[in-house]
């Protein structure tokens, strides 16, 4: 596989290498177990295999809508939530984001990982590892100042979400153009009914699952 | 890719089929050609003595020797003889007096014809071909080229690969008509 299975790109073609790697001798091998002269050489056969590979996931990626993929039981958080108990319910279910949503369930904003780091002043510092060496040399906790914090204040907003009717293609590119790994999903209402992720994404068929 | 990379050939031929395609290969060619001979020879049953042309030899290569090949379906070997006729004919009378070049548009014709009409079939350059280089007896037909002996003996052709090409389980023919 020459390409990653996660680079999703603007073409719908490139959201993945097309199923099985097939070698010259897999085609010859198949050529041969089929009686009859067959009037095509391997090199057209991949080269057909290839493109309608590409048809089958581009329909795919287009029929498949955000509801067909969304986990619907989502762990979602009230604006007032204090920043440590966000942290806790997001370890005990073992997930990297939350949405944060008002009483009527619309969606304010999105917790992740990725905004506790922020705070945590990992901007400036390369990586976690980092933080954590800060942590364990200097005084104090990276994390403390987050200690007053709630939920509205550390969430990124506005949230970026999508429609239960949003096909994958689009959840795909929303995703990788804004570097994001999950996104709300929203009834009609705008109320949340789900979450979608790349893991759902890589899933689908010819993508890994 | 470089003109010189290109040169080399980028993939493997088609593997050797097994002794039983081939044996039922020979059997439509032995068929196929042998009733048209067979007819043509018999002047009174037809009485044009043109039934068999050269091109139903590379026909019959392809219709009982790779029956599944799109060059090899009935749409591609009634129209692709039949507009290759049309092809020939037109250019033998036209430019019949330098056969060299009315030879040269008539093949070429041909294949620009049957690409437009989604039927090629290769033998079709040779009935082109034929029409103008064929002789007297060919130039005596006219357009009438085009049905006897090019339309009628593809027909016979086709009856044969449609009865010898489906009785081998392992065969089958057509892969489509139109």
């Amino acid at each position: 596989m020459e390409e990653s299975r996660d680079d999703f790109g603007e073409i719908p073609g490139e959201f993945g290498s097309c199923g099985i790697f097939m070698r010259e001798e897999d085609v010859l091998e198949a050529m041969r177990e089929i009686p009859g002269y067959l009037d095509i050489t391997p090199s057209d056969f991949q080269e057909v295999y290839k493109h309608a590979c590409r048809h089958a996931l581009k329909r795919i990626m287009f029929a498949v809508k955000a509801r067909d993929i969304m986990t619907r039981e989502v762990l979602a958080v009230t604006p007032e939530m204090p920043a440590a108990h966000v942290a806790r319910a997001m370890a005990s279910r073992g997930i990297s984001g939350v949405p944060v949503v008002d009483e009527k369930r619309e969606v304010l904003g999105v917790i992740s990982e990725k905004d506790f780091f922020r705070l945590m002043g990992a901007w400036e510092l390369p990586n976690f590892m980092a933080v954590v060496a800060r942590c364990l040399t200097e005084r104090g906790c990276v994390a403390f100042p987050l200690k007053e914090k709630k939920a509205r204040d550390i969430m990124s907003s506005p949230a970026i979400t999508v429609q239960e009717e949003t096909p994958a293609v689009d959840i795909a590119r929303i995703l990788k153009q804004k570097k994001i790994n999950r996104l709300p999903v929203l009834d009609k209402n705008m109320h949340l009914v789900g979450i979608v992720s790349r893991a759902d994404i890589l899933k689908l068929p010819f993508l890994g699952g | 890719m470089g003109f010189l990379e290109k040169l080399k050939g980028a993939t493997k031929s088609p593997p050797r089929v097994g002794y039983k395609e081939i044996f039922w290969s020979w059997l439509g060619g032995a068929l196929g050609i042998g009733l048209l001979g067979l007819l043509a020879s018999d002047a009174l049953a037809l009485q044009q003595r043109f039934l068999l042309i050269g091109s139903f030899g590379a026909s019959a290569v392809l219709l009982y020797g790779a029956p599944k090949s799109p060059l090899a379906q009935p749409r591609n070997l009634l129209g692709g003889h039949i507009f290759s006729a049309l092809v020939g004919v037109c250019c033998y009378k036209l430019l019949g007096e330098e056969p060299w070049l009315a030879s040269a548009m008539a093949v070429s014709g041909a294949i620009v014809l049957m690409h437009l009409t989604r039927t090629l079939h290769p033998p079709g350059g040779a009935t082109a071909l034929i029409a103008v280089l064929g002789g007297e007896s060919i130039h005596a037909l006219g357009f009438w080229y085009c049905l006897n002996p090019v339309g009628l003996g593809a027909s016979i052709m086709l009856l044969v690969a449609l009865v010898v090409n489906n009785i081998p389980s392992h065969r089958r023919y057509p892969e489509f008509w139109i």
